[in-house]
């Protein structure tokens, strides 16, 4: 009797072990076979991701590695493997190139591979539009949004400036309120070349002023909108923080942050590290309002995407999948909230929770509700956009620096070239 | 007889087959695709002759890259020698022998340094707002000091930390050059009433004339490779003032417009132009 009760109660042992193991192995339900690389550009989300490798081997069986570059150097090296090697499985791509990498086949449409239990739905609607080409969502969102203009409550106050609610306003307020021997500048702005750095602070004033870049398929931004918008922008420079003649968003957030500038128009991610001490010196002397009227605010979205060649079957394009979809998940997104890393969120369910009230106030909600509304995407959306806004780029950067004078001349040369690309 | 004539034979063909692999094999290809029209961004391909070629004398950009990669070779080449002929016969006559062992030794520090980390550390340096090289002229003026933003002096900051690396390396080479000569010569100088500079100028230096002008080619071949730290301190910029060829070449290959074809017919003239510049200032060099 003892025998035959201890042979059952082995036997039942046996199965519930195996039933154990089983439901272990169907709960990893490991998808993929190799570890993920990932070709990325620096994100505060990014490297608390990296604290989770674990909870992300549990989920799919395998480890990450991500390589960061700065932006130009991302979008180059990015472009270099996806039309040769093809070394990474997941390129951080952004509102600039996705067309052209969409376009040249090197990634592949995310929704086919995105677990539906991660909700895609829930981004903000501004980024799913940025992130879809040709009808086709092509990228999980990792940071975006549009522009706000950020000052100094106090410098403005001292100076009896109001907050400027038109360009011609911002003129003379950035004027006024320049103040080298005290070390306080009127404004920064991005000098560098390139599409995402001085193209794109300036094309709210191109696209505010009535500017187009094509109209019937014919360059049509030569044209006194963007002359003047050059101008403009020129004309501000003269009160732009020193190293941002040839900086981008690094010189220009810096030099306000670190409390030389009385007031700029940058992306929204500039809002949450102004308030945040680990970043700012000047938390408590901030104010926010929209860019002032006729600028659009520059519509723009970063995320994750399915890189074809190194995802050869579809396996690996849903491990690639998979990954991007729990690095971009609610419960990520949460994380980044409770570090206080406003730039990194993008969920709609996590920016309209209490903790997100709680750390950023009313006034910052406000001003972004109201910024959305005037949110517009500037660039031209095509593969050959970062070609075209590279050369612009290259322009304004010699007109800003002063090695060319004539804004004119520059944009002849740019519809020439433009005419080029478009006969190719 | 035999094994006398094959054994020089049977150590030259693998190293010279392994050369040729290495050299010639990557030379032609970009030969060939600077032949094409190829795009990073389209599969296809057709061969258009010379008009890349063509196109690239009637583009401003090149011409620039030209006259910049002129200038910054002129410019880091005789900098650095000046530097390094004056540094080196300083620490000859001016220190002692444990004193100038120290000094080569502190002078090998920046050129250990990686190239991109040099780079890194003087852009900074060279911030107007914070950096400790601007600190005295921001002092001096009262206003920040935009060395690297105006065109008409970024190369030239540039060419200075290229000089800071290299003219110090090669200060300690001429040192030790200088150690190696007989003293005879220098000895005889000094009886005939020579001053300290005289020596060195009209007996020393000409003793050392073979392996300065060889140093002086390592340095316009290391000159022709700056491109990581042109690229980090300027990329190119301001407008396009520090623009290099193999930058403007890299910048139309995988930077701005993916033309990988227009790139390599940049990449096979500034081949050209430097294998034929290199020979006629060797052989007169000979």
């Amino acid at each position: 009797m003892t025998k035959t009760i201890r042979l059952v109660s082995s036997f039942a042992l046996a199965c519930l072990l195996s039933s154990s193991v089983a439901s272990i192995a169907v709960a990893a339900a490991p998808v993929c076979a190799a570890p993920i690389k990932v070709l990325a550009q620096p994100r505060d989300g990014l490297t608390l991701l990296e604290n989770y490798q674990d909870e992300f081997k549990a989920l799919s069986g395998t480890t990450f590695q991500i390589d960061y570059l700065n932006e130009n150097d991302r979008r180059a090296k990015s472009r270099a493997d996806a039309s040769t090697v093809g070394n990474f499985n997941v390129y951080y791509v952004d509102e600039a190139n996705v067309a052209l990498f969409a376009d040249s086949n090197w990634i592949v449409p995310l929704m086919d591979y995105y677990p539906a239990e991660y909700d895609f739905s829930d981004f903000d609607p501004g980024r799913q539009k940025v992130a879809t080409v040709n009808g086709k969502v092509w990228f999980a969102p990792l940071t975006g949004g549009g522009d706000l203009m950020v000052y100094r409550t106090d410098i403005l106050a001292e100076a009896g400036v109001e907050p400027p609610t038109t360009v011609d306003e911002l003129m003379t307020a950035v004027a006024k309120l320049n103040n080298p021997e005290k070390g306080i500048y009127g404004i920064a702005l991005r000098g560098a070349r390139g599409s995402g750095a001085n193209v794109w602070r300036w094309m709210p004033y191109f696209k505010g002023f009535g500017g187009e870049w094509f109209v019937d398929g014919k360059p049509a931004f030569n044209s006194e909108a963007a002359v003047k918008a050059t101008q403009t922008y020129l004309d501000l420079f003269k009160y732009s923080a020193p190293g941002t003649q040839t900086g981008s968003w690094d010189e220009s957030t810096g030099a306000f942050l670190s409390g030389q500038v009385a007031l700029l128009i940058e992306s929204t991610p500039l809002s949450g590290m102004a308030v945040d001490p680990s970043y700012s010196t000047v938390v408590d002397k901030i104010g926010f309002m929209p860019p002032p009227t006729p600028l659009t605010g520059g519509g723009y979205g970063h995320g994750l995407a399915i890189a074809a060649k190194a995802n050869a079957d579809d396996t690996s394009k849903a491990c690639a999948g998979l990954f991007i979809a729990w690095a971009t998940s609610k419960e990520q997104e949460q994380r980044r909230l409770e570090e206080k890393q406003f730039g990194e969120l993008n969920r709609a369910s996590v920016m309209s929770s209490e903790l997100f009230n709680d750390i950023y106030g009313p006034v910052l909600g406000k001003a972004l509700a109201d910024t959305g509304k005037v949110t517009a995407v500037n660039f031209w959306q095509d593969p050959r956009w970062p070609d075209l806004g590279d050369r612009w780029g290259i322009i304004l950067e010699e007109l800003i620096n002063g090695t060319r004078t004539d804004i004119k001349d520059g944009l002849d040369e740019l519809e020439a070239y433009a005419n080029d690309l478009l006969k190719k | 007889m035999f094994k006398r004539t094959s054994l020089p034979y049977a150590f030259l063909v693998p190293t010279v087959s392994i050369l040729l692999v290495l050299s010639l094999v990557p030379t032609i290809y970009a030969v060939v695709i600077a032949l094409q029209d190829r795009e990073l961004s389209q599969a296809g391909y057709s061969f258009i002759g010379f008009q890349n070629f063509i196109d690239l004398f009637s583009d401003r950009r090149f011409l620039n890259a030209v006259m910049v990669s002129v200038k910054w070779e002129v410019v880091t080449v005789l900098a650095t020698m000046c530097v390094a002929i004056s540094l080196g016969v300083a620490l000859f006559e001016y220190t002692s022998t444990r004193l100038r062992n120290f000094y080569c030794l502190l002078f090998l520090v920046p050129v250990l340094l990686p190239r991109v980390s040099a780079a890194f550390v003087w852009k900074f340096a060279f911030h107007p707002l914070y950096g400790i090289a601007t600190y005295p002229l921001r002092v001096i003026t009262g206003m920040p000091v935009e060395l690297l933003s105006n065109p008409h002096t970024a190369l030239y900051v540039v060419a200075f930390v290229d000089v800071w690396q290299w003219g110090l390396l090669f200060a300690v080479i001429i040192v030790k050059l200088l150690e190696t000569l007989p003293p005879q010569p220098l000895e005889a100088a000094k009886l005939d009433n020579a001053k300290g500079w005289q020596v060195h100028l009209y007996v020393a230096l000409p003793m050392l004339r073979a392996p300065i002008i060889s140093l002086m080619f390592v340095k316009m071949i290391e000159s022709l490779r700056s491109f990581d730290l042109i690229y980090v301190m300027t990329r190119g910029g301001p407008g396009i003032a520090t623009e290099t060829l193999d930058m403007y070449a890299f910048a139309q290959g995988f930077i701005e417009s993916g033309k990988v074809s227009y790139a390599s017919s940049m990449a096979v003239l500034m081949m050209v132009a430097t294998v034929v510049v290199f020979t006629l200032l060797w052989k007169r060099a000979q």
